[in-house]
């Protein structure tokens, strides 16, 4: 009786043995990668890829100018705007001389159309322009601001799109992903003065794939 | 038969033979397959001055031409060439379209960089159905203009959807259109691709800087991986392409907007001619909206780390573990 559990245990153990390393050979778990392993594998990365490695980059042909903010610990620059305010500088015509009637049309921004924020709490032009130096915008604590970085003063009630388009989830950089980070300025895509974007047809049409 | 096109059909197999694996067809012992392949260049192209015609004084163009071709025909893998076979073959091709359609082309084969694997992610937020990405995609990687084969689609989705099938991917009318978003697909470049390991010659493969291209002359047009695909990402040529020649991308790459022949499988490669040199692709560069985000994943500066770190993301099918590299987030 005892010889014969002996056996039946001895028995077990072998078959135990057996089952282990048959788990062991076929490994039931696909070879291939897991659902997580990519992300895992890139986020292993914390090196910073050196941007200047990458020789065939080109300098921006468009004027730039350094940001004031930093992106992620790092300087970057911004597409610069006043070059492409048509009749900047102001103060060469808001001066204290005289302006005739007949010119007033011209003169007084009328193909300016104003169509930011929200019925009820529209923006003026005072909201963003400074009152007495007319070269700059001002902000709500009234500081001056430059037309180059008016980031500075749309990010005041845009702040999520300001934290994003910093980090670089909303806006985008100019030609490159490699190089130095060149960004587009808020004025480059948004008209400031109505700076929705218009309903339109699109570029093209989609056939039915084949 | 003192035929100037049959002595050129001669020296064939030895310009052939001339590349650098030359040694192993020196040797006394030339293995079988040498010999068929010096056997089969030969008849073809004894065949081909047949049917030529051996006409003393046959214009010169046409058989360098002809010569071009066979040697383009018995090329390797794009994967199996040394760089000095891969600027061969480049040379030939751009004579070829010097000679054939007059063009003036300059064909790459910048291998991938160090340290960098692409990503891509597309803000369904901000996404107001433009389609300018298309057709800078159209132009710049020479799609067909005849069939209007397009790599990326634009859907135009109900809220709440998050499958394109469900969306309407034919809409032409003024966009944004309001309560509707929009969600673009193209080639999701999976880390895990199922395409090409449906291909039975091996002419489709990830690169190592994570983009997955197809060797237009190795491809047999079986269409398997464009079965095996689960995102629609693939595209089939049905005829011979047709591009105006003066909106032809001179610009090109080896593995990405060259001309792709007759019953090939093509797909968008994130503009391989453009990325590896820096640059972003086309559709990137043209979007107006900003909903196109693309860079190196393995940098943690860049941007499209500081979307998969901030943003809420999700991947189309991501419980297939196809890995696409490509993300979806909203604002």
């Amino acid at each position: 009786m005892k010889k014969s559990i002996y056996h039946i245990t001895r028995g077990m153990l072998c078959g135990l043995i057996l089952l282990l390393v048959s788990i062991l050979l076929l490994d039931p778990r696909p070879g291939t990668a897991s659902e997580t392993s990519l992300l895992e594998t890139i986020k292993k990365v914390d090196e910073p890829f050196d941007d200047r490695s990458v020789t065939q980059v080109r300098p921006i042909v468009q004027p730039t100018v350094l940001a004031k903010e930093e992106y992620q610990g790092g300087s970057f620059r911004v597409l610069a705007r006043k070059q492409d305010i048509e009749r900047y500088k102001c103060s060469s015509c808001h001066t204290a001389k005289e302006v005739r009637g007949k010119s007033a049309f011209e003169l007084t921004h009328g193909n300016v159309v104003l169509n930011h924020g929200q019925e009820g709490s529209a923006l003026s032009c005072i909201d963003c322009h400074h009152p007495e130096e007319l070269d700059f915008l001002e902000d709500k604590k009234g500081r001056k601001i430059d037309f180059d970085h008016s980031y500075q003063l749309c990010g005041q009630c845009h702040f999520r799109q300001k934290r994003d388009w910093l980090g670089g989830a909303h806006g985008k950089r100019v030609s490159y992903w490699a190089g130095d980070r060149v960004v587009f300025n808020c004025t480059t895509c948004h008209d400031p003065h109505a700076p929705k974007f218009a309903k339109r047809f699109p570029a093209t049409y989609s056939a039915p794939l084949n | 038969m003192s035929c100037k096109k049959i002595d050129q059909a001669k020296n064939i197999p030895e310009n052939v033979r001339s590349g650098p694996d030359a040694s192993s067809t020196n040797g006394e012992t030339s293995s079988r397959r040498t010999f068929l392949k010096g056997m089969s260049i030969g008849a073809a192209a004894a065949s081909a001055a047949l049917v030529t015609g051996c006409v003393p004084g046959a214009d010169a163009a046409a058989s360098g031409e002809l010569k071009l071709r066979w040697q383009e025909f018995f090329k390797k893998n794009y994967r199996l060439m040394t760089q000095e076979e891969k600027d061969q073959t480049v040379d030939r091709l751009e004579r070829l379209a010097a000679l054939k359609h007059n063009q003036e082309l300059q064909i790459g084969t910048e291998p991938p960089l160090e340290n960098v694997l692409y990503g891509y992610a597309f803000n369904i937020t901000r996404c107001e159905g433009f389609m300018e990405c298309v057709t800078a995609c159209v132009t710049e990687n020479n799609l067909d203009r005849r069939t209007n084969t397009q790599y990326i689609r634009i859907f135009e989705m109900e809220p709440g959807q998050l499958d394109p099938s469900s969306g309407d991917g034919q809409y032409y009318h003024e966009v944004p259109v309001d309560n509707k978003f929009y969600m673009g697909t193209q080639c999701f470049h999976c880390e895990n691709a199922p395409c090409t390991k449906a291909c039975p010659t091996r002419a489709t493969w990830k690169e190592p800087d994570g983009i997955v291209v197809v060797d237009y002359d190795w491809c047999i047009g079986c269409r398997y991986c464009q079965a095996a695909c689960p995102y629609y990402g693939r595209r089939f040529n049905w005829g011979d392409s047709e591009v105006p020649k003066d909106e032809i991308t001179q610009k090109q790459h080896y593995l990405g907007n060259r001309k792709r022949p007759m019953g090939k499988m093509e797909k968008c490669t994130f503009c391989i001619q453009r990325t590896r040199k820096g640059k972003l692709p086309a559709c990137v560069d043209a979007c107006p909206t900003g909903s196109r985000v693309f860079g190196n994943l393995l940098d943690p500066d860049s941007e499209i780390r500081y979307v998969l770190k901030h943003k809420k993301v999700f991947r189309m099918k991501e419980e297939l573990g196809t890995e696409p590299k490509f993300w979806y987030f909203i604002d």
